[in-house]
C-alpha cells in the first residue's frame, strides 16, 4: 500500500503550522492514517517553517524523507529541501516558472480575484494539495470551519473560497500530474488523531492527577496548554507558577496533602527541579515529574528534539534514592505509562520521571482510541479506624518493602512530619549513625519490589527472534524503527519503555540469542550502551547515532543496514 | 498526669535554639493562637524552611514539612490548593523568604495565595554562623562582609504591600501576648498573610539586642492606625526609618487564589476527591 508524504514550507508567520494541522486532519477525516511533524525556529516572525504530512491507508509511525508534493510559499523550498526531493516530487510555488513537476501557483494573483488578504496563501496552497491527492474539498471546508470558528464566518467563508480556487487552478492546469486516485473507503471511527504531549496529558487525567503545575518551556508547554484548557471538565487544578523551583515544591506540598500531582518541563526546567526531586526522594513524597527533551546543555535548541538527558534524569540531584525513569515510545505508550507513573509514585512514594522528547511531544499521529472509563487504586493510605493514638504517627517506620504507610494532613492521630533532613521513623531529624543508615536502607528495599511488580514495563522484543542483527533503543525512536523493520527481514529491536530501575532481568533474557547488538539513539556518546554496560558488562560498540536536533528517519535506519551488508 | 501531645502541641524533643533567642517567643505564641482558635494538632499544618526558624519543625506537634532553603512558601500553597480547609503556616526567616525565596514571595502575594507567612526577622543568617542577610542594614559588618556590606536593605513590609499582599503586619518576639494576638487574626485572615517578627539573636546580633527593640518599636494600635488605609500603610512600612511600628500595617478582604480557581469546589477539595473511577471521554 502506498504512503504519501505532503511538506509545507514557509517563513514563521505565514501560517504553516495551521496549514499543516488542517492537512493532517483533512487526511485523517478522508480515513487515512497520519503523522505529522513539523520543524520551526524559536522565533513569532521569520526563519523557516514546515509542516510535513505521511499518510497512507496502513498506520504510519514516523516521518518520511521524500516527497511525494513541496508547498513552497516563500522560494526557499528548492534549496532547502534539495535532499527530500526525487524526480517524481511536485513542487507548487508562487516564485518560479512551471517546468516539468516544478508547478507555478500563481498565490497572488490568486488572492487578489478573491479580494482575499496574503495570510490566506496556506490554504490556497492546501485547496491544490487536496486535488493532488484526491482529497474531498468538502472535507477540507469542514476543517477550515474548525480551524477559524473562533474568527467568524466572513474569514470561513473568504478561506473555503480561496481553497476551491487552489483546487480548481490546479485541476485545471495540472489535472495530468495528479499523484493518486487511491481513497479510503470509511472515514477513521475508532482512532484519535492526537500528539504525544495530548496522549501524556490525558494519561495523567486517567490515572488521578489532580493538580499540575508548570512554567513555561517548550517543548514541554503543550502540556500545559493542555491542562488549563480542560481544567474544569476534568476537574484538575492547574497553576502556571513563578519559576520552577515554586512548581516542584509546590507539587511536592499538593501531593503531601494527598492529592496526585505533576509537573512538566523541558531540561533546563529539570536542572532548576534537581533539588526539589532529591527532596522527594528523601521525604518520600510521591510526585510525576516529565521531562520533555530537546538538545541542550542551557537553551540549547529550544523547538528540536534530542535524548541528551539519560544518564542525566537517572543520577539527577545529590546524593542516592530509588526513582522510576520511563521512557514511552509512542502516543499509545505516553497514555499509559503516563496513567502508570501516576499510580507508581504513590504506590512507591517516590519520583517517577516521564522523558519524552520533542519530536513525541508535538508530531501527531493516529492512535487507537483510549479506553474511556478508568479504575484506580490509592496505595500506602492509612485507614482512620487505625489511627488511635494522639502522639506522632511513624510516617518512615521500616518495612519488608521499604514503603512505610501514609496519613494525610486533617487526619486525627496521624500527625507527622514530612521531612528533607535525614530522619528518624517519626520523620523528626537526626544525624545518628543507625537512624540514617536505616533509612537509607529503607528507601533502596523499593528498588528490587518495583522490578517485580507485574505493572512495571518491561523491555519488548519485536522482530523474528532469531535475527541477525538487534536494534536496542529507548523512548520516541520506537515509531521509526517499527516503520523501519518492515524493510529489514534481518533486524529485529528491543525498546525499553523504561530505563530505571534498570531491568535487568528481562534485557539479559532477550539478549542471550542476540548476535549483533546495535543501539540507536539522538545524543552523541549512546548513553544507553553505557548504562548497559554498567549494568550488565555487555559492550555494544556499534551505534546508530543523531545528534542534530531532528529524529530518526525509517530511510536512514534501513541505509545504514544496507550499507553494512554490500 | 502528663499532659497529652495535643495539650502540650509539643514533641518529646527540645528545643535546641540558644539561650535568649527569640524563636522561643514566637513558638510559645504560635501554639497560644492556635490554643486560642480551637485548632487541634491534626487540623494545622506548618512548613518550615531552613535555618534557625526552621528547626522549630522538630519540636512542634502538628502536621508538618521541613522543606529546603528558600521554599517554604511554595510548599505551603501547594498544601492550600490541595485541602483548602486546613489552615496553613509556613515558617521561614529573613534569608530565605527575601533571599533564596524571594520569587515565591512575590509571586504568592500576587496571587493572594490563603497562607501565613512567618518571617523570622533576625537581619542575619544566624544557622550559618552570622552572615548578612537581605534585611541587614547597609555597612554591616558580618563574616561574608567583613569591611560592611554594600547593598540596601530590603524592605519585607513594603514589598508586600506593594506586591498585593491581603494582610500585613509585624510583631515581636519579646511581646508574647501583642504577638499571639497577631498570629490569630494572621491565621483567620482569608488570602496571603505576611506576619514579619522582629527577633533577637543573642549569638550573632549584638547590635540589635532586646533593649534596642524596646527603644524602637512603638504600637500602631495606639497611633490609631486603620489597617484599610493603603496609603498610611505604605508610608509607615517605607518613612518609618528610625522607629519601628508593630500592628497591623494593612489588611483587605478579597477572594483567595484558590477560590477563583476554575475547577473550586469548596466541598470536595483536590486532596479529598474519589479517582477510583474517572472518564476521559469528553477530553479526547
Amino acid at each position: 500500500m502506498s504512503t504519501f508524504n505532503w511538506k509545507i514550507v514557509g517563513a514563521a508567520g505565514e501560517g504553516i503550522k495551521v496549514a499543516g494541522l488542517i492537512f493532517s486532519k483533512t487526511c485523517f477525516d478522508q480515513g487515512f492514517f497520519i503523522h505529522g511533524y513539523t520543524e520551526y525556529p524559536s522565533l513569532i516572525r521569520g526563519g523557516h517553517n514546515t509542516f510535513q504530512v505521511a499518510f497512507s491507508l496502513e498506520e504510519q509511525s514516523a516521518p518520511q524523507i521524500k516527497l511525494d508534493l513541496l508547498v513552497d510559499l516563500d522560494g526557499s523550498a528548492i534549496k532547502l529541501h534539495q535532499s527530500e526531493i526525487t524526480d517524481k516530487t511536485i513542487i507548487l510555488t508562487n516564485t518560479q516558472p512551471t517546468n516539468n513537476n516544478i508547478l507555478n501557483l500563481p498565490l497572488d494573483e490568486l488572492i487578489k480575484q478573491a479580494s482575499g488578504v496574503p495570510q490566506m496563501k496556506n490554504i490556497i496552497a492546501l485547496g491544490a494539495s487536496c486535488f493532488f491527492f484526491n482529497l474531498d474539498l468538502e472535507i477540507l471546508n469542514q476543517e477550515i470551519v474548525k480551524a477559524f470558528s473562533k474568527k467568524g464566518q466572513e474569514v470561513i467563508s473568504k478561506n473555503q473560497q480561496v481553497a476551491k480556487l487552489g483546487y480548481d487552478f490546479v485541476k485545471k492546469n495540472y489535472s495530468d500530474k495528479i499523484i493518486t486516485q487511491e481513497k479510503p473507503q470509511s472515514p477513521q471511527k475508532d482512532s484519535l488523531f492526537l500528539t504525544g504531549n495530548q496522549a501524556l496529558s490525558l494519561g495523567a487525567i486517567a490515572g488521578g492527577m489532580k493538580i499540575y503545575l508548570a512554567y513555561p518551556m517548550t517543548p514541554a508547554t503543550s502540556i500545559l496548554h493542555f491542562m488549563a484548557k480542560h481544567q474544569k471538565t476534568a476537574n484538575i487544578t492547574v497553576r502556571h507558577a513563578e519559576d520552577e523551583i515554586g512548581v516542584i515544591n509546590m507539587a511536592l506540598g499538593s501531593s503531601f496533602a494527598g492529592a496526585r500531582s505533576m509537573v512538566a518541563t523541558s531540561g533546563g526546567g529539570f536542572s532548576l527541579m534537581n533539588e526539589g526531586l532529591g527532596l522527594s526522594g528523601v521525604s518520600e513524597t510521591p510526585l510525576v515529574i516529565v521531562n520533555v527533551m530537546r538538545p541542550g546543555p542551557a537553551s540549547g535548541m529550544p523547538t528540536w528534539s534530542g535524548q541528551g538527558d539519560l544518564l542525566f534524569v537517572i543520577n539527577a540531584s545529590q546524593d542516592e534514592f530509588p526513582r522510576i525513569v520511563l521512557t514511552p515510545g509512542d502516543p499509545q505508550e505516553a497514555f499509559q505509562l503516563s496513567k502508570l507513573a501516576q499510580n507508581l509514585a504513590e504506590k512507591y512514594q517516590l519520583p517517577v520521571i516521564i522523558l519524552s522528547d520533542k519530536y513525541l511531544a508535538e508530531s501527531y499521529f493516529t492512535v487507537k482510541k483510549f479506553t474511556a472509563q478508568h479504575t484506580n487504586q490509592r496505595y500506602g493510605l492509612v485507614d482512620k479506624s487505625s489511627l488511635t493514638q494522639d502522639k506522632p504517627f511513624p510516617r518512615y517506620q521500616n518495612t519488608d518493602s521499604g514503603v512505610s504507610p501514609r496519613t494525610l494532613p486533617g487526619q486525627a492521630n496521624g500527625v507527622h512530619l514530612c521531612n528533607s533532613y535525614d530522619h528518624d521513623q517519626l520523620g523528626y531529624a537526626t544525624e545518628e549513625i543507625d537512624q540514617r543508615n536505616k533509612q537509607v536502607e529503607k528507601r533502596n528495599k523499593k528498588i528490587s519490589f518495583i522490578l517485580k511488580d507485574a505493572d512495571f514495563p518491561q523491555p519488548q522484543l519485536f522482530g523474528s527472534p532469531t535475527a541477525k542483527h538487534t536494534l536496542v533503543s529507548w523512548g520516541s525512536n520506537k515509531g521509526v524503527i517499527l516503520q523501519a523493520l518492515k524493510q529489514l527481514p534481518d533486524v529485529n529491536f528491543i525498546h525499553f519503555p523504561c530505563v530505571w530501575p534498570f531491568p535487568l532481568e528481562k534485557f539479559n533474557q532477550l539478549t542471550k540469542s542476540a548476535k549483533n547488538l546495535i543501539t540507536l539513539e539522538c545524543n552523541s556518546t549512546s548513553q544507553l550502551s553505557l548504562l548497559i554496560r554498567q549494568q550488565t558488562s555487555i559492550n555494544i560498540t556499534n551505534h546508530l547515532l543523531k545528534y542534530d536536533g531532528r529524529p530518526f528517519y525509517p530511510s536512514e535506519i534501513v541505509n545504514y543496514f544496507k550499507s553494512k551488508t554490500t | 498526669m502528663t499532659p497529652t501531645s495535643t495539650q502540650t502541641r509539643a514533641t518529646t524533643i527540645k528545643p535546641t535554639w540558644c539561650p535568649g533567642c527569640g524563636n522561643f517567643g514566637i513558638l510559645t505564641a504560635i501554639k497560644s493562637a492556635l490554643d486560642k482558635l480551637n485548632i487541634p494538632p491534626h487540623q494545622a499544618v506548618l512548613t518550615y524552611d531552613v535555618g534557625c526558624s526552621s528547626n522549630m519543625a522538630d519540636f512542634v506537634y502538628a502536621y508538618g514539612f521541613h522543606g529546603l532553603h528558600g521554599r517554604a512558601l511554595p510548599l505551603a500553597a501547594g498544601i492550600k490548593l490541595a485541602n483548602p480547609k486546613l489552615p496553613v503556616i509556613a515558617i521561614i526567616g529573613d534569608g530565605g523568604c527575601f533571599g533564596e525565596g524571594i520569587a515565591h514571595f512575590i509571586g504568592l502575594a500576587r496571587g493572594n495565595h490563603d497562607i501565613l507567612v512567618i518571617t523570622h526577622d533576625n537581619y542575619l543568617y544566624s544557622l550559618t554562623t552570622g552572615q548578612m542577610s537581605p534585611i541587614s542594614p547597609k555597612g554591616t559588618k558580618t563574616p561574608s562582609t567583613p569591611e560592611g556590606s554594600i547593598e540596601e536593605p530590603f524592605n519585607p513590609l513594603a514589598s508586600a504591600l506593594i506586591n498585593h499582599a491581603s494582610f500585613v503586619a509585624r510583631g515581636f518576639a519579646g511581646d508574647i501576648p501583642h504577638l499571639t494576638n497577631l498570629l490569630t487574626a494572621g491565621i483567620q485572615h482569608q488570602g496571603f498573610a505576611v506576619l514579619n517578627i522582629l527577633q533577637p539573636c543573642p549569638s550573632y546580633n549584638k547590635t540589635m539586642t532586646p533593649d534596642w527593640y524596646r527603644q524602637h518599636i512603638q504600637y500602631l494600635e495606639k497611633q490609631n492606625h486603620q489597617p484599610t488605609d493603603f496609603n498610611k500603610a505604605l508610608d509607615l512600612a517605607v518613612n518609618q526609618k528610625d522607629k519601628l511600628p508593630l500592628g497591623i500595617f494593612f489588611q483587605q478582604q478579597k477572594p483567595t487564589y484558590h477560590q477563583q480557581l476554575p475547577s473550586f469546589n469548596p466541598d470536595n477539595p483536590p486532596a479529598c476527591q474519589d479517582i477510583s473511577k474517572i472518564n476521559i471521554s469528553s477530553l479526547c
